[in-house]
């Protein structure tokens, strides 16, 4: 550890390295530690766009007799969950019906945590894919931290609705890669929604999206500025910390000692919440070199790295990760399609597993968002065909308490747990199979998807009326057999 | 909070490895391979039969049935709890002409050219070594069909096909199919409308038609001008004689339509690759006798042509009659084609029948492009694969591979950094771990 920077740094810094997961306002951090009120300039503007979601008062829901994967580390069999207002109320044996209610017999069913993508486009790169929604990516300079996903999201994407019947509950949408710094991410839960602010995971902190290897290289070196290379990447990167810190500095003195109130700069903002522990950095990053040099750069300012994404060589470095305390987001096979993603093990996540790093599998895509379950099922065969003992009851950490974490949420959702968010869904069978489907999504424990129900399946506007003036994209029409499955 | 126990997965990996290794060991010599007590999916009259031993004799099936009894054979093989299958046939790939996406030195399959394309024929580019051929093989890939692509004209070349034994004189085919774009990307090839593709489609193939019947008086120069070179005219006469398929992109129920028109009237015979509406006109397809080549995990409304893009596309086509194969996923590249298998899994679970789901990734792909394969039964070239399991489960994976009746080796790049890297750590060990 060196810290490089004044005392004061330091010791905000130790804590947010000792906890890994950044300290937040309003939210409790990694380890079960209390949340603490951030002190100091307000970088990370929680408060310009907050949160308008409010769940519906939901109705108790009592899931009885089904498997339960816990998402941390146990699988209950015939057990029952007794969601209540909102919450997750009681997990056991022979828990009582509420009187009133919903019943769901679970026999042959199996429950997770909702499904969490730490890496989505959806609402930035909607469907359909025309040139004036391509709002993903400002790719104008190699730094536009000052951007903001949520700014870009189109509510009204219908694929929103596909990733709930894929059992997805909160999702992460992120700026594209093109950039050193692409902007912030923004955390939402997956309900419809008319402005952004309502889909806004309430008190989830901010993501900085950062950008390795070839990305950024190609698109800025094309263009004849920096960078054009690697190491230009990385000089580009010291350059903006150094300025960040600049600028944190000059607001933490203009705090303690007045004067005259610095100039605000929406850019230097972002990086300053990044020092300051309030806004996770998410770092594209294929490469083990790469990851092994932006630990680095994170140590020399005084940061921590949350996450690093489409980590396709993190098997690697995977113990450097353990120690750095930095997770890393994988696909389960996706490679070849440039250099850097060419050194793909199928055995990734189960070796980053394996090194005690906290590894996930993410999607970075419309269609694998609706199946992480089998993309997560994938994984773990791959883990045990290495020779690892990975079974269901963790495995499914990697689609569920993982990436919370990796979005600093794990305090109230991602796993089955007493007090936490009633976000879950209930599988038609064990969720590792090709077979399985979401049969009910519950968010705050309303009834969000109802594979069996129509009117409990969410249609963004979009879908009315556009295929038939007089119908619903789809709606209605759905084959719902059972297939052959062997 | 992960902890592992180590249990039952080093001793099922031991029992694989072991497999895997006798497998190989008898590989060279192996003239016979007798499986036992497998489940075996035929796809044939046969059915699927619940336990029953296969025999493979000089590359070829001699036998199936439930008790073979003591045979002797060079390779014998417990399949008990295993299912076999045919090998499975990618229907649409760039096996062989791509290495890495992003790499240009390293892709062989489009050209910029300023003639129509038809003639390209890019199997001479075709590399047996790439990494991706292996890969594949190992996700229980045998063959596949290889097509160029275009990023400047509408006709992209012709397909060929491959087996995937990553041997020199592993072409099987050329000349299979001619590509073609309709649709959105066929209208913005053409100038920017789908009447400008359709145009050009037609206005090729009555050249075709006007250079067949006038051949020496065109190849004199004693005729008018034609818009396109002899070697693009040549190309397209298999097309006319209906020798050779012509495989159009195409997703709007509309455009499928016209595609139906336009075969009917050219008398070809048409493949239809896309297809994301092709259940909105399933009837058609199927009167039409026209196949469709499709990405069963395509359901994102992505684009204006595909708002009817569902996941149970394949089994209400498949249902009303039309022959249906079954693509890797459209996200995943060539690289990952054997995905056409979570491919058929999902389109089983929307519905589609379990055997069908395999046939749409081995038997159809066979018959729509006029490969030998795709079915086990006796006489029939020994392209199958032993699986873990059922064959469309995403916990299944291939644990015998034979092409030709020879089993492949399964190690890919992907097992050989696996175990390099398997206890990730500080030092220079991993630059002398080869095994």
């Amino acid at each position: 550890m060196r810290f490089t920077l004044n005392s004061n740094i330091a010791a905000r810094h130790l804590s947010t390295v000792v906890c890994g997961a950044l300290l937040v306002t309003a939210l409790v951090s990694c380890g079960g530690g209390k949340a603490e009120k951030h002190e100091g300039p307000d970088f990370s503007r929680q408060g310009a766009f907050p949160s308008s979601y409010k769940a519906d008062e939901a109705a108790p829901v009592l899931i009885r007799g089904a498997t339960l994967l816990t998402g941390t580390g146990e699988q209950m069999v015939n057990a029952d969950i007794l969601l209540k207002d909102g919450k997750i109320a009681a997990i056991g044996e022979g828990l009582k019906a509420p009187k009133k209610g919903m019943v769901v017999e679970g026999a042959g069913k199996w429950v997770t945590p909702g499904i969490i993508d730490v890496h989505s486009h959806l609402g930035n790169y909607p469907a359909p894919s025309i040139e004036s929604s391509q709002d993903g990516n400002e790719m104008t300079a190699p730094n536009t931290a000052q951007v903001w996903a949520e700014h870009s999201v189109w509510t009204q994407d219908p694929q929103f609705a596909l990733a709930l019947a894929g059992g997805v509950t909160t999702l992460q949408i992120l700026p594209g890669s093109a950039n050193l710094f692409g902007g912030r991410g923004v955390t939402l839960k997956n309900v419809p929604g008319r402005s952004v602010q309502d889909m806004k995971f309430p008190g989830a902190p901010y993501g900085l999206k950062m950008a390795c290897g070839e990305n950024p290289k190609r698109v800025y070196g094309g263009k004849g500025t920096l960078p054009s290379t690697r190491m230009g990447n990385v000089a580009g990167y010291r350059q903006a910390w150094i300025d960040a810190a600049a600028y944190r500095d000059k607001w933490d003195d203009y705090e303690k000692n007045g004067g005259e109130e610095p100039e605000r700069d929406l850019q230097l903002e972002t990086l300053a919440g990044v020092l300051n522990g309030e806004i996770l950095v998410h770092n594209h990053c294929y490469r083990g070199e790469e990851m092994a040099i932006m630990m680095d750069v994170a140590k020399e300012f005084g940061f921590q790295i949350t996450a690093f994404h489409h980590a396709v060589e993190a098997y690697k470095v995977a113990d450097l990760l353990a120690e750095n305390n930095v997770c890393a987001a994988v696909w389960a096979d996706w490679w070849g399609f440039k250099h850097e993603a060419f050194d793909m093990t199928e055995a990734n996540l189960a070796i980053i597993d394996q090194a005690k790093a906290c590894g996930m599998i993410h999607s970075d895509s419309e269609i694998g968002i609706q199946h992480l379950n089998e993309e997560t099922a994938k994984a773990m065969v791959a883990g045990q065909r290495a020779g690892f003992a990975i079974e269901p009851r963790h495995a499914v950490a990697w689609m569920t308490l993982n990436p919370a974490k990796a979005l600093g949420i794990d305090d109230v959702t991602g796993s089955l747990e007493k007090g936490k968010m009633a976000d879950l869904v209930v599988w038609s069978r064990n969720p590792f199979s090709v077979y399985a489907k979401a049969e009910k999504v519950f968010i705050d424990g309303n009834l969000m998807y109802d594979r069996s129900n129509p009117e409990r399946q969410p249609h963004s506007d979009f879908e009315l009326g556009i295929m038939d003036a007089e119908g619903v994209r789809l709606s209605g029409s759905d084959v719902e057999t059972q297939g052959g499955a062997q | 909070m992960i902890g592992v126990k180590q249990r039952c997965g080093i001793a099922a990996r031991l029992a694989l490895v072991s497999l895997v290794a006798m497998v190989l060991a008898a590989a060279a010599q192996a003239q016979t391979v007798l499986i036992k007590n497998a489940k075996i999916v035929t796809l044939t009259d046969q059915g699927t039969l619940a336990s029953a031993d296969l025999l493979v004799r000089d590359g070829r099936i001699e036998q199936i049935a439930d008790n073979l009894g003591d045979l002797n054979a060079d390779l014998i093989i417990d399949g008990y709890g295993k299912v076999i299958t045919p090998g499975l046939i990618a229907p649409s790939s760039e096996l062989g002409l791509t290495e890495i996406g992003a790499a240009a030195s390293t892709n062989d399959g489009a050209v910029l050219d300023s003639a129509i394309g038809a003639g390209f024929d890019p199997s001479v580019a075709y590399n047996p070594r790439s990494t991706l051929i292996p890969f594949n093989r190992a996700g229980g890939l045998t063959r596949a069909v290889v097509v160029p692509s275009s990023e400047e004209k509408i006709f992209a070349g012709q397909g060929f096909a491959i087996k995937l034994t990553g041997e020199f004189d592993s072409i099987i085919d050329t000349g299979l199919v001619q590509k073609v774009y309709f649709g959105e990307y066929g209208a913005q090839l053409a100038g920017g409308s789908r009447a400008r593709a359709y145009e050009q489609i037609e206005g090729a193939l009555q050249q075709a038609v006007e250079y067949n019947r006038n051949r020496d008086a065109i190849r004199k120069g004693a005729w008018r001008e034609l818009e396109f070179s002899i070697a693009d005219l040549e190309a397209l006469q298999p097309l006319i004689e209906g020798e050779q398929s012509l495989l159009v992109s195409a997703n709007r129920a509309s455009d499928l339509l016209q595609m139906l028109a336009l075969a009917k009237k050219y008398n070809l015979k048409l493949i239809i690759q896309g297809a994301a509406e092709g259940w909105m006109v399933a009837d058609q397809l199927a009167a039409a006798r026209v196949p469709v080549v499709i990405d069963a995990l395509g359901n994102s409304p992505d684009a204006f042509e595909k708002l009817g893009a569902r996941l149970d596309n394949a089994a209400l086509m498949q249902k009303a009659g039309v022959l249906v194969a079954i693509s890797g996923p459209g996200y995943a590249g060539s690289h990952n084609s054997y995905l056409s298998r979570q491919g058929a899994g999902n389109a089983v679970a929307y519905g589609l029948p379990f055997e069908e789901g395999v046939r749409a990734i081995s038997a159809n792909v066979a018959t729509i492009f006029g490969l030998e394969g795709g079915v086990l039964a006796p006489g029939s070239r020994a392209d199958l694969v032993l699986w873990s399991g059922d064959p469309l489960e995403v916990t299944s994976f291939a644990e015998m591979v034979l092409i030709d009746g020879k089993p492949q080796s399964l190690v890919t790049r992907s097992t050989r950094l696996r175990d390099r890297y398997l206890h990730p750590q500080a030092g220079t060990g991993h630059g002398y771990k080869l095994k």
